[in-house]
């Protein structure tokens, strides 16, 4: 079953002031993906998600599970599995009566729960501590139950509020992976919330990228990635994030201050340039000429921090193969490719080339 | 016995809501497994709502007739005291007075009408003594209890001594012990051995010390952080300066609250205070009315009885109304009355 | 903390706590283990202090005096009546009242009005709405409602009386009589006592994690479940509170009575069939004969070791049952 969110819009009003959290959201969720909604705190990704669970109701526009308008049905006939950010496990019940607790509300015969409940524990993989309270497990083991939890009932869409934010580094990685293999297990429609682009982005069928309520691009992670529609998704995609540069479209060239970069079919206009990490080459007849402040070996690798008088930032970051040879506090060429070079205009910051 | 009724009635009504709610959501469930439900949405909504609705309504309407049962007893009491007595000795009461008539209350507040009352019964209620007995002693209690709570508190949270949580043990384990215990011997102890029948002290020593309020007083202490103790220290100054300059400034809510509950206490006092007063001029607010108004004789004039009750409830519904914040406070935070 | 050397410390407490401790010495503890000893000592009179001997007569009188047995029962009775009731309907308020938005504050209000009231007055104000003459406000409203009246509080012998099959009003002590009265005195109390369950249960409410009734609903709970399986297990510790502190409360039950009863609990026509235990205990106080101190002191005790008992069962079920 897809999900289509229409014309969504959320108002958040008290006396004083209001808050557009969600702003004319246009979604197509297809059936069977995992979905990442992803922006900074407080763009609209949880209000999105609470209102494909029923939990907050839209100030307007309509959610549509497959050919059906849910749009004013509540939560609990929704047929949604949620795992909360908190999971908001019931504290006073075992991990067992937490994992049944929905199939006792279905009145489902007692024998089909415990089956059931048994075959989710196994599923996510706590099926030794069904007689433990919530208070007495990790992180990790809290999550699984969440995940169980919703699970259990066989919903046909699973949403996850920030689902690793809670947990260390390590269990990220492996919450990370153990997500994905359960949605390819069950196949479900899967929806999730974050604000790690790279949690996203390595999880993910397809990510939406929201800022301030509205929506600003769509895709394959790798397409949103090397083709990011504005500044914004530009700099929020990536790590280390992208380095901006003020520069100008003149003659037919690409500019970086005074230094031309690259060729451009514009007219001649103030520009901004975004060039990845990865985008830079050292070479003597680079047309770019930097200090090189600082080099850190990461392995394969060197990260190159940098200054350049027109960089947005005052120093950027670049990353080359590490047998190229850089001298801290001495100056370099460098060129870019122009694959991982994008131009914004510089007042909408939408990218222009 | 109504508001058994009503609360059965209220139960029933409640417990059908929801038996209907729940075959509703097995209906739900069993359509959602048939596919069937994304057809009858629309349905389903207008039913939600409907029941959403009656929720609603019935909360309602549960809160306002309980709520009216608790304002009932007040209103009947001010309406009572408002009637003329031939009015209240109509064979159908009236819901609103008539002919309001202050006289009820002339007679309760003018101590001059106290020895020219009609009939058998001698009206001995002087209000504004008794007013006065209990302020003074609310007063000075209030006063004697803030001191000695500050002092324990202060003790008991900023200086480490040795046995400090034995002691504190020990006054917390005195709470669970029933006053009745200790009235007996102190009665002997106030007026046998110290003479102190008809004395005001003897309504107030026995009073000074509340462990309750030590508690709650210690909690609040023990939040300011040490820093706090230690930057002054450094400044040179004294302990004493540093609880009247720094502890009792920041804990001024709690002593608020522990004054109004204690000043509260003293107006609800009953028991001790009939005990070691004999005469009338030393009585209690709440003596005072009980033995004016000797409520099963049924000789009492009802609406200078009402009228009196209304005088001695007044003063604690000023307090309710400007003070509600504090006491709500105090109360919350645990559970001692008075 | 203060640090420093242990034993000016301890010199320093003990300036700070000796108003405390001095109080404390002379008003609890010594009194507490005088009543104890008093207890045992018969005929003991509390003006010379003169007694007899030693024993457990007063235990025994105590325990076989009528009037105790009754006021043992009463007491009983208020406790195991009053408090589940008035903690089930205080429960059902503040689900209520946490459940509106337009009003809540209002409600509220009223709901903790008569928390600040006096004991006294308003023990008055049931007594005349109860009255037993047809002229009195409940009266009429059964009049109204095509009900006869009812003789509540004794004295009016048109009034009809409540279950005179089940209460015999020849009975001395547990007559049709008493059951009216009882039952306006558990109104009372329950109406006095709402004030205070209920603030605590709203505020525990307010402080419930909003997430859990939002997990609850996509977990598909009905309301009835969502307060049977999620709300009430996570009130259980204020729950248990209550249920100690209103045992207590209830056991100790005193001033109301007097109130609408006056100072010999008992309706019109009655013989102090009305009285609690700890009536019992203020009125051998208020008995001038040789002895009745000792009396007094034994049914204190005795009242101890009751709450006593109680605070440990309710502490014993409380470990099993309270989810904290």
């Amino acid at each position: 079953m897809d999900i289509r969110l229409v014309n969504l819009t959320k108002i958040f009003a008290d006396k004083t002031s209001e808050v557009r959290a969600v702003d004319n959201l246009d979604i197509v969720i297809p059936s069977g993906k995992l979905i990442g909604l992803l922006g900074p705190s407080g763009c609209g990704k949880s209000t999105t998600l609470y209102m494909i669970a029923g939990l907050l109701e839209p100030t307007s526009g309509q959610i549509f599970f497959g050919e059906e308008d849910v749009t004013s049905l509540s939560a609990e006939k929704r047929g949604i599995g949620l795992v909360f950010q908190n999971y908001a496990l019931y504290p006073h019940m075992t991990v067992k009566q937490n994992i049944m607790f929905p199939l006792q509300n279905m009145h489902l015969p007692k024998a089909e729960i415990l089956e059931r409940t048994q075959k989710y524990a196994k599923l996510v993989g706590i099926e030794d501590l069904l007689d433990r309270k919530p208070k007495q497990l990790s992180g990790g083991q809290q999550q699984r139950v969440a995940i169980a939890r919703a699970l259990v009932k066989e919903p046909k869409v699973l949403l996850l509020d920030e689902p690793l934010s809670n947990l260390d580094a390590r269990l990220r990685l492996q919450t990370r992976e153990e997500i994905k293999r359960i949605q390819r297990r069950t196949g479900i429609t899967t929806i999730f919330v974050t604000h790690d682009q790279e949690e996203a982005m390595s999880i993910s069928d397809e990510i939406v990228v929201m800022k301030t309520g509205v929506e600003q691009q769509r895709g394959k992670p790798q397409d949103v990635y090397e083709n990011p529609v504005n500044q914004f998704v530009a700099k929020f995609l990536g790590t280390p994030p992208i380095n901006i540069f003020t520069g100008k479209i003149e003659n037919g060239g690409l500019y970086i201050g005074e230094e031309k970069i690259g060729e451009s079919s514009l007219d001649d206009q103030e520009v901004t340039i975004g060039v990845r990490p990865e985008g830079f080459i050292v070479s003597d007849e680079g047309p770019l000429k930097v200090v090189i402040k600082h080099v850190e070996h990461i392995g394969r690798d060197i990260s190159v921090v940098a200054t350049h008088p027109n960089s947005e930032k005052e120093t950027f970051r670049f990353i080359v193969e590490s047998e190229i040879k850089l001298e801290e506090e001495s100056e370099a060429h460098l060129a870019i490719k122009p694959a991982k070079c994008y131009v914004f205009d510089k007042i909408t910051e939408e990218r222009v080339q | 016995m109504l508001i058994l009724i009503v609360l059965i009635i209220a139960i029933a009504l409640v417990f059908k809501l929801l038996k209907k709610k729940e075959d509703k959501t097995i209906e739900n469930l069993e359509r959602c497994n048939n596919k069937e439900y994304i057809e009858t949405s629309d349905e389903l909504i207008r039913k939600e709502k409907t029941i959403k609705r009656t929720r609603y309504a019935i909360s309602y309407t549960f809160l306002t007739i309980l709520a009216l049962f608790m304002i009932l007893p007040f209103y009947w009491m001010i309406i009572t005291a408002l009637k003329t007595q031939a009015e209240i000795d109509l064979f159908k009461p009236t819901f609103f007075p008539k002919s309001p008539t202050f006289e009820n209350f002339k007679y309760i507040l003018n101590t001059k009408y106290q020895l020219a009352v009609s009939g058998s019964s001698t009206l001995r209620f002087n209000l504004w003594r008794l007013m006065f007995n209990t302020i003074v002693v609310g007063v000075f209690s209030t006063i004697g209890t803030l001191v000695t709570t500050v002092m324990a508190a202060f003790a008991f949270s900023r200086i480490k001594f040795p046995g400090r949580d034995f002691i504190f043990t020990i006054f917390l384990a005195t709470m669970m012990i029933p006053g009745e215990m200790m009235v007996v011997s102190n009665y002997i102890i106030v007026v046998g051995r110290l003479h102190g029948l008809n004395h005001y002290w003897a309504m107030i020593v026995p009073f000074l010390i509340s462990v309750y309020y030590i508690y709650l007083l210690r909690q609040n202490f023990r939040q300011i952080p040490d820093e706090l103790y230690y930057a002054a220290k450094v400044d040179g100054t004294s302990n004493l300066k540093y609880l009247f300059k720094i502890m009792i400034p920041i804990a001024t809510p709690t002593l608020i609250t522990i004054s109004i509950l204690k000043l509260m206490g003293s107006w609800n006092a009953y028991v001790w205070p009939m005990m070691v007063t004999t005469v009338d001029e030393m009585r209690l607010i709440s003596n005072g009315l009980m033995t004016a108004f000797s409520s099963s004789d049924g000789r009492a004039n009802q609406g200078q009885q009402m009228a009196a009750a209304t005088a001695v409830l007044i003063p604690l519904l000023l307090v309710f109304i400007f003070l509600r914040k504090y006491i709500m406070r105090g109360v919350s935070r645990s559970g001692i009355k008075g | 903390m203060v640090e420093g050397k242990k034993g000016i410390n301890f010199l320093k407490a003990l300036l700070y706590l000796s108003p405390a401790i001095i109080l404390m010495a002379i008003f609890t503890f010594y009194p507490l283990i005088n009543t104890f000893i008093i207890s045992f000592k018969l005929d003991y009179n509390d003006l010379t202090g003169d007694y007899s001997g030693w024993g457990f007569a007063n235990y025994v009188k105590v325990l076989s005096s009528a009037v105790y047995k009754t006021a043992l029962v009463n007491t009983v009775i208020i406790a195991f009546v009053s408090v589940p009731l008035s903690i089930i309907l205080s429960l059902l308020i503040s689900v209520a009242l946490n459940s509106i938005k337009p009003l809540q504050k209002f409600f509220q209000t009223v709901f903790f009005l008569p928390y600040v009231t006096n004991t006294i007055a308003i023990g008055m104000v049931f007594s005349v709405m109860f009255t037993s003459a047809d002229k009195g406000l409940i009266n009429t409203i059964i009049n109204s409602l095509g009900g006869q009246s009812v003789n509540w509080l004794g004295g009016n012998n048109n009034g009809i009386t409540l279950l005179p099959n089940v209460f015999n009003p020849n009975n001395q002590v547990f007559s049709s009589q008493w059951f009216t009265s009882m039952l306006v005195l558990m109104f009372y109390i329950i109406w006095n006592s709402l004030p205070f369950k209920i603030l605590i249960l709203l505020s525990a409410l307010q402080s419930i994690d909003k997430q859990y009734y939002q997990a609850a609903q996509i977990d598909g709970a009905s309301k009835g479940r969502i307060l049977t399986k999620i709300t009430i297990p996570l009130l259980s510790p204020q729950i248990f509170y209550l249920l100690i502190t209103s045992f207590i409360g209830a056991f100790k039950e005193y001033t109301s009575v007097v109130a609408i009863f006056g100072d010999q609990a008992q309706p019109v026509g009655g013989r102090h069939n009305i009285a609690t235990v700890v009536w019992f205990i203020y009125d051998k106080m208020g008995d001038a004969s040789i002895g009745a101190m000792g009396l007094a002191s034994a049914g204190a005790v005795i009242l101890f070791v009751i709450i006593l008992v109680l605070t440990l069962f309710n502490n014993l079920v409380a470990k099993k049952k309270v989810h904290y």
